[in-house]
């Protein structure tokens, strides 16, 4: 495997350090606005909690033409007495620069793996550089879990309203579950703790030409901690809040993007996954806490009228890759009226299994596959959406949870059909 | 009375020696069609094994090509049916290779074309085959895509697509064939102008209430989706 190439400069930097702690990296791409919170905030977690450490923060820029990697430069805390009643005993380093590699968050992260190959690093996070709600214990919560209870990874728990984060909670989370049988809830929640020894167990891996280090990384990094046995836990953040995304970002390339990284693993990994069933808890770090979140508004009209339209424009690419029982099914449901639509979770646990089997025996190219998926996928949020109107918070999870049971049940289905 | 029988004899004779001349050339075509025969069914054989090794049948359907056959009145596997025409091809140069071996200055010039085009059947083939994969390929994009975005039209801006792509793609198979070229210049740049001629009359004039409708009722959805759709999906 080939290792990224430093600049000169970051060479002489990492030389001048020597060893670090904790490396922390921020992989970014034009986040001028909201990457100096960040550093900002990580500088006061590293102050507050890890005083006693030598601690390198890491940007990782994709070529950023906004000033990114001047603001990280220029960012650092004036009056650290307004946070701390002690001052850190060690300084903490900062390194940014333009990442080398095919342009993608993997990339940036191999850096990150990299450097804290190079300074020895014992533990590292990362974090999202347009979180708007990163606080000083974030990086405390990520860290600790590594450094003092011993643990390689650790992914992210946050409050987040019942109507976000669908992908994650109608397909990424109740597979990775079933699959692997570890309860980790936010699978590609972006912010993750990890151990010096994972991140180069990490690096061993051929991957960095791939998908993965375009936009996999995420759920790659979840899944191969869970599925190589290192110690896996979750810590509490709280609300994930982040800058608006691009409206431009189009949904099926999201899907695309989430759910092929999902199913390359399944492939992968199919040894590993097939004689496990059933699924175990995964402990959780950090006080949870409720949180106050805002109002989401969502066109339930729009996206079933998305939903139908699909019935009648992919329904022969459907039938076969369904069936033609599940696609009766769903020809069931296009002719339901808006306020009855219920997306069974069985069958949409069939969905997501017959897409995975398609995917492995190649029955489409991938791209118009797991596009072809998307409104199936709209019209179960969407009946999500429905249902869960006047649920709480925690009966709305209740739902989540019995889906997820659902994927556990059916994992002979999958079996059974891989060949 | 003997130069009459000379006058008889003489071309008998000559038939003779020519056709004592011409039996080993028939005989080398026979020998040639019965190898050949021999040969097409074993390429044959090796072509259907191979194929059924590689599963070339998913992959036909897989790329709508059995559906395309079967639309064709072909029902027997696509493996078999690319097993017969490899079969037919062998016949076929077995056949020229016999004609070629008969020494007639006639016969030796169709085969010289013969061969000569085989070429320009080849790319044409290869033209066709490839062409109608990635019409295949960019109609279901399109499809996927109109589709995802809640376009009414989808279906008929795909199969539009198709044709589109299919009319080019006969065009250069008939280029390549040299089948009346400037005829197939002329019908192509009818076919082609006319179908943009005739979108642009009916957006432009006879249907600029309906496309007026469209462009309102897309751009009232975009910006229903803007303001109202705030789901994070991830």
């Amino acid at each position: 495997m080939k290792s990224a190439t430093f600049r000169t400069e970051v060479h002489e930097q990492l030389e001048r350090i020597g060893q670090a702690d904790i490396i922390v990296g921020i992989p970014s791409f034009n986040n001028a606005r909201t990457i100096g919170h960040v550093v900002r905030a990580v500088q006061a977690g590293l102050a507050k909690y890890f005083p006693e450490h030598k601690a390198v923060i890491v940007n990782s820029d994709g070529g950023s033409s906004d000033g990114t990697i001047d603001v990280v430069h220029n960012t650092s805390i004036d009056d650290f007495n307004a946070i701390l009643l002690h001052h850190r005993v060690e300084p903490v380093s900062k390194i940014a620069f333009p990442y080398s590699g095919i342009p993608g968050k993997g990339s940036a992260f191999r850096t990150v793996f990299e450097i804290a190959g190079a300074l020895d690093a014992k533990a590292c996070a990362v974090v999202d550089s347009d979180l708007r709600s990163i606080t000083p214990e974030w990086i405390e919560l990520l860290v600790k879990p590594v450094l003092v209870g011993g643990y390689d990874y650790v992914s992210p728990l946050y409050h987040r309203h019942k109507f976000d984060g669908t992908i994650t909670n109608s397909i990424v989370y109740p597979l990775t579950r079933a699959l692997y049988g570890k309860r980790v809830r936010q699978p590609i929640g972006g912010d993750f703790g990890f151990s010096g020894g994972l991140a180069q167990y990490y690096l061993t891996k051929d991957v960095w030409q791939t998908d993965v280090a375009r936009f996999g990384i995420d759920i790659w990094m979840t899944t191969t901690a869970i599925a190589n046995g290192f110690k896996v836990t979750q810590s509490f953040l709280g609300a994930k809040i982040h800058d608006a995304k691009d409206p431009g970002t189009d949904l099926s390339n999201m899907l695309f993007q989430v759910v092929s990284a999902t199913f390359e693993l399944m492939n992968t990994y199919a040894d590993i996954w097939m004689p496990i069933r059933g699924s175990e808890p995964v402990p959780a770090f950090g006080f949870e806490y409720t949180v106050g979140l805002e109002q989401v508004n969502v066109n339930t009209t729009r996206m079933l009228n998305i939903f139908r339209e699909g019935l009648r424009n992919l329904g022969e690419i459907w039938r076969d890759i369904l069936g033609a029982g599940d696609f009766g099914e769903i020809e069931r449901l296009g002719a339901l009226a808006d306020s009855d639509f219920h997306f069974p979770i069985g069958l949409w646990t069939r969905v997501v299994y017959d897409y995975a089997l398609a995917f492995h025996k190649g029955k489409l190219p991938v791209e118009h596959l797991i596009k072809s998926m998307t409104p199936l996928y709209v019209g179960k949020t969407a009946s999500f959406i429905i249902g869960a109107k006047d649920m709480g918070q925690q009966e709305a999870e209740a739902e989540i949870e019995k889906l997820c049971m659902e994927f556990e049940n059916c994992k002979d289905y999958l079996i059974s059909n891989w060949k | 009375m003997e130069d009459f029988l000379n006058l008889i004899l003489e071309p008998l004779k000559e038939l003779f020696l020519k056709f004592k001349a011409f039996v080993p050339n028939l005989l080398a075509m026979l020998v040639i069609l019965l190898i050949g025969f021999i040969l097409a069914r074993f390429i044959k054989l090796i072509v259907v094994k191979f194929l059924t090794a590689i599963k070339f049948d998913s992959w036909s359907d897989r790329m709508g090509f059995t559906t395309l056959m079967r639309k064709g009145g072909l029902w027997n596997k696509p493996s078999a049916i690319l097993g017969g025409i490899v079969f037919w091809v062998v016949i076929i140069v077995t056949l020229m290779s016999g004609l070629n071996a008969l020494q007639i200055p006639a016969t030796d010039q169709l085969v010289g074309q013969f061969f000569s085009y085989i070429p320009r059947i080849f790319s044409a083939a290869m033209i066709l085959i490839v062409g109608y994969v990635l019409s295949g390929f960019f109609s279901r994009a399109v499809l996927i895509a109109a589709s995802n975005s809640g376009f009414h039209y989808a279906k008929i801006l795909a199969e539009a697509t198709h044709t589109l792509l299919m009319v080019l793609i006969l065009a250069m198979v008939m280029e390549q064939l040299q089948i009346a070229p400037s005829i197939v210049l002329a019908a192509f740049s009818i076919i082609f102008g006319g179908i943009v001629i005739a979108l642009a009359i009916a957006f432009g004039v006879g249907g600029i209430d309906t496309a007026r409708r469209i462009i309102e009722r897309e751009v009232t959805a975009k910006s229903e989706e803007e303001t109202k759709d705030e789901i994070e999906h991830i």
